[in-house]
């Protein structure tokens, strides 16, 4: 095999089937760790049937959801009622191209960079296209020719849209810190710095987090699904397959927020305090694994908050957006821009 | 809105103090029981499936009086013994409909017998059936060999000085496992 094959071709074709297959298994069980952490914060045990403690009940679930009949509704927008679902699947997938996992390592020769792609606007792709999924929800809400769906991808547009603001200027505080739209460049510029971009930027943090747990469509902003006002809200109608798209989706931009908090604020890959040598015994684990513990973490947090939180009524879900994280947010860039013009970075 | 409001809206340590909450039930033992390995044993005085004793009965029917839903069925015949010419009455039927029961015990309290011959085992609570017409039907055969019927005492209404494990006061005193509190252990024994 000559080289730009391999290079151009089988490195990459490898790289996705380890990305996707491992996305997909971290999703499956995302699912029952939501359940079993909801459990034993509700005093239960969660489920425990299927397997040992458990394990196998994603692989049920997964039968359970190819097994369901596949309904449309009658006076549902057939074609837009099932490009819905993957409005919203592909763009989770796709934003994984850019994420970075580790640094890139050497095996038998070949030099593998544990991430697809390294762009250098790959903060403004993952935000860009991220968003494309608010169509998926909108559009499911409308096409199903339900009140509770329309209402739900009403709100969820309007969700989307004001917190996607306070967002982007979260994010934008950590560009001045690192001079980079390259995820790859910006953990390399926390290793540079010495200190995770959450020290300087814990507002820019917390931030970022209320606005990503409300992108994501999770408790305590889960009103476009809201199951006790909305019946599921804009996935009222779907089921079997097309249901699955939306849950996969749901996980996956869970894992999508998680991981870019990671990246931004808590040094990607990097293990703590990645200059100081006293603590370089850390560095027998492996990046990719310091990034994962993190990133289980985050999902954790997200989980807790379902256990904790009661749901928002949407004018304080507005208020919130508005009147809260939008000033905070420009006060937030406009200290971080003050601290690096003194401090030189 | 006061500065404290403003910086109670501002630092929400409000939400923190509700994770340390639920942070703090995730360690926590777990209440869950897993019911066909484990079962819980309920207290004496619950209310579980009916015992009868067709020998101890007397046919008095006030249980079937007492019922204040009217689903025990009792059916007698006289015979007269040819021989000594006297009446003896036999209880034919003694059924009960249990799945219109609301479990409220009066037929017990009814009962003049002692011990009663009809009671509320209290250890029984598994009277779940697939069919429900015949499943709940209890002719006078099916309450006597019902499986999970034990033998008296289910538990009544306790009395002044009664114990929940002995009622009628009938049991030997036994000192290794009760401990009776100040002035119920002459009444009991």
């Amino acid at each position: 095999m000559s080289d730009p094959l391999i290079q151009y071709l089988a490195i990459p074709l490898a790289k996705i089937v380890v990305i996707l297959g491992v996305l997909l298994f971290i999703v499956a069980y995302l699912t029952l760790a939501e359940r079993k952490v909801l459990a034993y914060m509700q005093v239960r045990i969660g489920p425990n049937r299927v397997g040992p403690r458990g394990l196998f009940q994603p692989i049920a679930d997964v039968f359970k959801l190819f097994a369901k009949e596949d309904l449309v509704p009658a006076n549902a927008e057939k074609f837009v009622f099932m490009l819905a679902p993957l409005l919203i699947f592909v763009p989770s997938f796709l934003v994984w191209a850019v994420i970075p996992f580790g640094e890139a390592f050497t095996i038998g020769g070949l030099t593998i960079e544990p991430f697809m792609a390294d762009i250098n606007i790959a903060v403004l792709f993952v935000l860009g296209v991220s968003s494309i999924g608010v169509y998926g929800i909108i559009l499911g809400g409308w096409s199903s020719n339900n009140k509770f769906s329309l209402m739900g991808g009403l709100r969820s547009a309007a969700q989307m849209v004001s917190y996607e603001v306070p967002l982007g200027f979260a994010v934008v505080s950590v560009l001045l810190m690192a001079g980079s739209l390259s995820l790859v460049s910006i953990v390399e510029a926390q290793r540079a710095a010495g200190v995770w971009f959450v020290v300087p930027g814990i507002l820019g943090f917390a931030i970022y987090f209320v606005c990503g747990v409300a992108e994501t469509n999770r408790n305590p902003f889960d009103l476009p699904e809201a199951e006790s006002e909305l019946v599921g809200g804009f996935h009222t109608e779907y089921s079997g397959m097309k249901f699955a798209f939306f849950f996969l989706a749901e996980y996956m931009n869970m894992l999508l927020v998680s991981s870019l908090a990671v990246v931004l604020f808590f040094g990607g890959w990097l293990r703590p305090f990645p200059n100081v040598a006293a603590l370089s015994f850390l560095d027998v684990i492996p990046p990719f694994v310091w990034y994962l513990a993190k990133v289980m973490a985050f999902i954790f947090v997200y989980i807790w908050f379902r256990g904790t939180f009661p749901r928002y009524r949407f004018d304080q879900l507005m208020a919130v957006g508005w009147k809260w994280l939008l000033p905070l947010s420009l006060a937030n860039v406009g200290l971080v821009a003050l601290g690096v013009l003194l401090l030189g970075s | 809105m006061t500065m404290r409001e403003f910086f109670g809206r501002l630092f929400p340590i409000d939400l923190f103090k509700g994770l340390r909450v639920t942070g703090g039930y995730f360690f926590r033992r777990k209440e869950t029981v897993q019911y066909p390995e484990k079962r819980l044993e309920p207290t004496d005085r619950f209310r579980g499936m009916f015992g009868y004793d067709s020998e101890r009965c007397i046919d008095c029917a006030l249980c079937a009086k007492a019922c204040p839903i009217d689903i025990i069925h009792l059916v007698d015949k006289v015979e007269v013994d040819p021989t000594t010419k006297k009446k003896k009455k036999t209880i034919t039927r003694y059924d009960i409909d249990v799945k219109r029961c609301m479990f409220c015990g009066l037929c017990e309290e009814a009962c003049p017998t002692e011990p009663r011959s009809i009671w509320m085992t209290s250890k029984t609570y598994e009277g779940a059936v697939y069919e429900r017409n015949e499943g709940l039907y209890f002719t006078k055969d099916r309450l006597f060999t019902w499986e999970g019927v034990k033998p008296f005492p289910g538990v009544i209404a306790p009395r002044d000085g009664q114990l929940p494990h002995d009622p009628m006061g009938k049991k030997a005193p036994d000192e290794t496992t009760e401990t009776p509190q100040a002035g119920e252990s002459e009444d009991a024994a």
